[in-house]
């Protein structure tokens, strides 16, 4: 049985046909949203008013973000956050990879999945968790360091000073078992007979993680920290469910992408925020190139 | 200095013995090959001389001293890796001064010897190229040229050269030979390739199932195997194995044992006779064959032929004059009695 012509596809245009979807998918919520955006970062436009209260300001957004102190504000946060949550993940996930790697025979996988199991979980169940374990009064955490080091209870979720570290805290939590797993991954591929041929040269177990180890982890490293880069620059969810979408007093865990995300909808300037995200978006591919200049493995990989 | 001793040394991995009691003395300065089937531990017994894999029991003497538990860094033994082993993010240079680094050797120093060493192995271009830059031969060098910058008393080699091709591995063998008669120290060498075993090795241990069958000098093993398993695993193509003809036994079959053994022989079990030995005549003048497979290398030709009864078959290797033998021709075997190898039921030669 035959298609009536009009039905049928010619070979010519089949290919075309059956990537569309994705084409069009990808046009709707990838490309035009992008494109809208950069457009509006240079209008200035309230949404409830309707698409023709749109006004061209020129730079006027941006001139205006870089004199706001709320938008210099959240980016101190941002990077404190990035930093103080980034810099201690790789810190600890390469040795602690390292001890798995060398330590775990038949338990590995257990070990891997419970360090995995926070980047899987919904982070509003995590924000709630762990809003419940840093609570003044009746919180674990509290609890415990009154316990252990008789410290009085601190106001972890009220106080300025405080909300900051415990962000920065739950993102360290959350990602390190991420990045262990990368790390574990490269660990595997460094060939036993380099660590025999440092045996033969002499070198300790100190030696071969500094000259052997270290350097041929650098490829994930760049990739690891790439990554913490982009994640901690864009720090959205965790600090917006604990301070309930508002940065907590003083703002004081008020990131960029939620300072830009309350611009829109809490304020309603979406040209604002748009000037803004391109901003951000600046600063993330400055950063990843300064990250690729530092971590660049030398002489290549094998 | 370079002087290894083995004491009935054994190595089991959980229950599996791997190595089963060898007892063998390195002589200084001596080049020993260890060649062997696939698993019969070579790599093993040599990992444990480098201090790589503890050693079950037995003992292990460098130049005297007891060595079972010193750190295989001061052993005085450099490895050569068949995968070459070079650290992908250090230079040439940096390979090579490695160990003198951690020795906590001073920099001048190190590039001084460094650079001494690059010269003996003309690689001395390469010094600040990466290890990935690099073609196979050159990392071998490298390889190389790490090791002897320690000046230890014993160089191991495993399979250096199975990752070259044909050509490389014949330059690099003849260097090998020219480096260990420069340097004079004591290189214990694993290898499959008969060629090298017996184009390179003072003497030569033969493996088998984790124990030395024979140790020799290589025309030793060759001319005189102590078993038949060095007798089949030493020249290509492998020697012939004639057992003793029972009641049964072909007409072709019995004429050819007896053309091998001498009348009086009662202990013999088997014979063994090398393909060059076998020449090759018309069918009338010898013990009649069939060619089943003939190969002409051009210098020489190689038969392989069916003697009527004998379930294997039958190696020759002739001149080219007999490269006009095709499969299927009938020929004669004069085999030359003189140079037959006796064995017993056991697998023992017998003088
Ligand atoms: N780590 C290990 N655990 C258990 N068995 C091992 C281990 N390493 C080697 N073996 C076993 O020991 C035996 C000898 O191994 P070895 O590597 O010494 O052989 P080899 O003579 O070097 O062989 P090849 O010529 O193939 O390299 C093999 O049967 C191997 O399966
Ligand atoms: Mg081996």
């Amino acid at each position: 049985m035959r298609l009536p012509s009009f039905l049928r596809l010619s070979p010519r245009w089949a290919p075309y046909v059956f990537i569309s979807p994705f084409l069009i998918l990808f046009a709707i919520f990838g490309v035009f949203p992008l494109l809208f955006s950069l457009y509006l970062a240079f209008q200035s436009w309230e949404p409830t008013s309707g698409l023709q209260a749109m006004e061209y300001v020129g730079l006027g957004n941006f001139a205006f973000a870089l004199e706001d102190e709320w938008f210099w504000k959240s980016l101190k946060n941002t990077a404190w956050l990035a930093l103080a949550s980034g810099v201690p993940q790789h810190l600890v996930a390469i040795p602690l990879a390292v001890f798995i790697h060398n330590s775990f025979k038949r338990l590995r996988d257990g070990v891997i999945g419970a360090y995995f199991l926070p980047y899987i979980t919904s982070t509003v169940a995590i924000a709630i968790m762990f809003s419940s374990l840093f609570s003044k009064d009746f919180g674990l955490i509290n609890a415990g360091l009154h316990s252990l080091f008789g410290v009085e209870n601190v106001d972890w979720l009220g106080k300025a000073e405080n909300i900051k570290p415990a962000v920065a805290f739950i993102v360290f939590w959350r990602y390190l078992g991420f990045n262990v797993v990368l790390y574990l991954a490269a660990l595997q591929t460094i060939p036993k007979d380099l660590y025999e041929a440092a045996d033969m040269d002499g070198a300790g177990r100190w030696q071969q993680f500094f000259h052997i180890t270290l350097p041929s982890l650098k490829p994930m490293i760049l990739f690891g920290v790439m990554l913490s880069v982009i994640g901690g620059l864009q720090l959205f969810e965790e600090p917006f469910i604990l301070t309930g979408g508002k940065g907590g007093i003083d703002q004081s865990a008020m990131t960029s992408a939620m300072y830009l995300y309350r611009m829109a909808f809490d304020f309603n300037d979406f040209g604002g925020a748009s000037a803004m995200s391109w901003l951000l978006f600046a600063l993330v591919v400055l950063m990843t190139w300064l990250t690729n200049r530092a971590f660049r493995p030398r002489g290549g990989s094998v | 200095m370079g002087q290894v001793s083995l004491r009935g040394i054994h190595k089991t991995y959980g229950e599996v013995p791997v190595i089963n009691g060898v007892d063998l003395d390195v002589r200084e300065g001596e080049f020993l090959v260890f060649v062997g089937p696939s698993g019969c531990g070579k790599s093993t017994m040599l990992r444990m001389i480098a201090g790589l894999e503890s050693i079950t029991s037995g003992e292990l003497l460098i130049d005297g001293v007891r060595a079972n538990d010193i750190r295989a860094a001061d052993r005085g033994a450099a490895m050569v890796f068949q995968s070459y082993a070079l650290y992908p993010h250090m230079t040439v240079a940096e390979n090579m001064g490695f160990a003198l680094k951690m020795a906590g050797v001073s920099k001048a120093e190190r590039e001084e010897q460094v650079s001494r060493t690059a010269e003996a192995l003309r690689i001395s271009e390469l010094l600040k190229r990466f290890p990935k830059e690099l073609s196979g031969g050159q990392r071998q060098r490298v390889a190389i040229g790490r090791a002897i910058v320690r000046k230890p008393k014993v160089f191991l080699f495993d399979e250096p050269l199975s990752n070259l091709d044909a050509a490389l591995r014949v330059d690099m063998r003849i260097e090998l030979s020219r480096l260990h008669k420069e340097l004079g120290t004591t290189m214990i060498y694993v290898t499959h390739d008969q060629v090298e075993a017996m184009t390179m090795g003072s003497r030569i241990a033969v493996f088998n199932q984790g124990r030395i069958e024979q140790l020799g000098s290589p025309m030793e093993l060759y001319n005189k195997p102590a078993t038949e398993f060095v007798a089949a695993f030493l020249g290509t193509p492998r020697v012939n194995l004639v057992a003793r003809p029972n009641d049964a036994g072909s007409p072709s079959h019995r004429a050819f044992w007896q053309k091998l053994v001498p009348p009086e022989s009662a202990g013999i079990a088997r014979a063994g006779l090398r393909a060059e030995h076998v020449a090759i005549v018309t069918a009338a003048e010898g013990i009649p064959a069939t060619v089943v497979l003939a190969e002409h290398l051009g210098d020489a030709s190689v038969l392989h032929v069916r003697i009527d009864g004998l379930e294997d078959l039958i190696h020759a290797k002739t001149g080219a004059d007999q490269a006009h033998l095709v499969a299927g021709d009938c020929v004669g075997l004069r085999p030359a009695a003189e140079r037959a190898i006796y064995f017993d039921a056991t697998g023992r030669r017998i003088d």
